[in-house]
C-alpha cells in the first residue's frame, strides 16, 4: 500500500444510505450514535476538520443544458450519505480511520480520496 | 489545517466527471482549469463557498466488517467519479442549484450533485419522526 505524503488531507465519502435496512430502529440509533461519537473523537484529536451527514434530498445538474433533475442517485447503496475531511498525512492513516466506520459491518463503504 | 467553520445550513456540491479532460488539447485544458479555479475563487471570496477542493483519482475503497477489504481504487469501471467538492454557505436549495449551474465542468459534460448538509443522519431523523408519531398515536 502507498504511504505517499499528502499535505492537503483526505476526504472520506460514506457510500450507501441503506445500511440500516435490516436493522431495528434501536440498532440504527446505536450505529448513528457511534458514528457521531466517532466523528467528535476525530475532531477533538484534530484528525477531522469537517464532516456532515447529507440529507436524502438532492438534485443533479448535468450537461451543457444544465438540466436539473430531482434526486441524485439511482440506488440507495450507491448514494453518498456523508463526508469527513481529514487532516492526516498519508493515505494509510486515512484508510485506518476509514476502517473504524460504524456503518461498515452493515454494508456501508468508505471511499478515501486524497485532496489535491 | 484549522477546523472549518460550518453552519449546518449549507449544501455540498459533488462534481462528477467522466474524464472529459482526456479529450482536450493543452490550450483548452489550461483555459478550463483557469475557469474552474476562478469560479471557486469567486465563490470563496463572496463567502458563498467555505471550502472546495479537487480530489485525486487515486485513493481506496474500504468495505466489510472492520474495513477488512481495502481496494486500491477507486475506479475500475466507474466512469462517473467524484473529481471535486464545494461546500456552500447559502440558505436555500434554489441558490445552491443556481450556483451548481455555473460550474464550468458542465459545459464539458460533467454533472454536479447538490445535497443539503444536515445535523443528523437521515436514519436518525427518521427514527425521531417515528417516535413522535408513536407518541401522538398514544396521546
Amino acid at each position: 500500500m502507498n504511504a505517499q505524503k499528502d499535505q492537503n488531507g483526505f476526504m472520506l465519502l460514506f457510500v450507501g444510505m441503506d445500511w440500516h435496512k435490516n436493522l431495528s430502529p434501536e440498532q440504527t440509533q446505536k450505529v448513528s450514535e457511534n458514528w457521531m461519537a466517532w466523528f467528535k473523537g476525530l475532531m477533538a484529536e484534530g484528525k477531522a476538520v469537517a464532516g456532515h451527514p447529507l440529507g436524502c434530498e438532492g438534485k443533479t445538474v448535468s450537461g451543457k443544458n444544465r438540466t436539473v433533475t430531482d434526486g441524485p442517485f439511482a440506488e440507495a447503496k450507491e448514494a453518498i450519505g456523508g463526508y469527513f475531511l481529514l487532516d492526516v498525512a498519508t493515505l494509510d492513516e486515512a484508510v485506518e480511520i476509514a476502517r473504524q466506520c460504524p456503518g461498515l459491518p452493515f454494508g456501508a463503504k468508505v471511499e478515501v480520496r486524497p485532496v489535491l | 489545517m484549522n477546523a472549518i467553520e460550518m453552519s449546518n445550513n449549507g449544501y455540498l456540491l459533488l462534481l462528477q466527471s467522466n474524464e472529459w479532460w482526456k479529450e482536450l488539447g493543452r490550450e483548452e485544458l489550461e483555459k478550463h482549469l483557469a475557469q474552474n479555479h476562478g469560479w471557486i475563487e469567486r465563490l470563496m471570496t463572496s463567502g458563498k463557498a467555505t471550502g472546495g477542493q479537487a480530489l485525486a483519482r487515486s485513493g481506496a475503497i474500504v468495505s466489510g466488517k472492520n474495513g477488512r477489504s481495502v481496494t486500491d481504487g477507486p475506479f475500475a469501471e466507474s466512469k462517473e467519479v467524484i473529481g471535486g467538492y464545494l461546500l456552500l454557505n447559502v440558505a436555500t436549495f434554489e441558490e445552491a442549484v443556481a450556483i451548481a449551474k455555473t460550474c464550468p465542468c458542465l459545459a464539458l459534460g460533467g454533472t454536479v450533485e447538490v445535497r443539503p448538509l444536515t445535523n443528523t443522519c437521515p436514519s436518525a431523523a427518521r427514527l425521531e419522526e417515528l417516535k413522535r408519531e408513536e407518541q401522538l398515536a398514544t396521546a
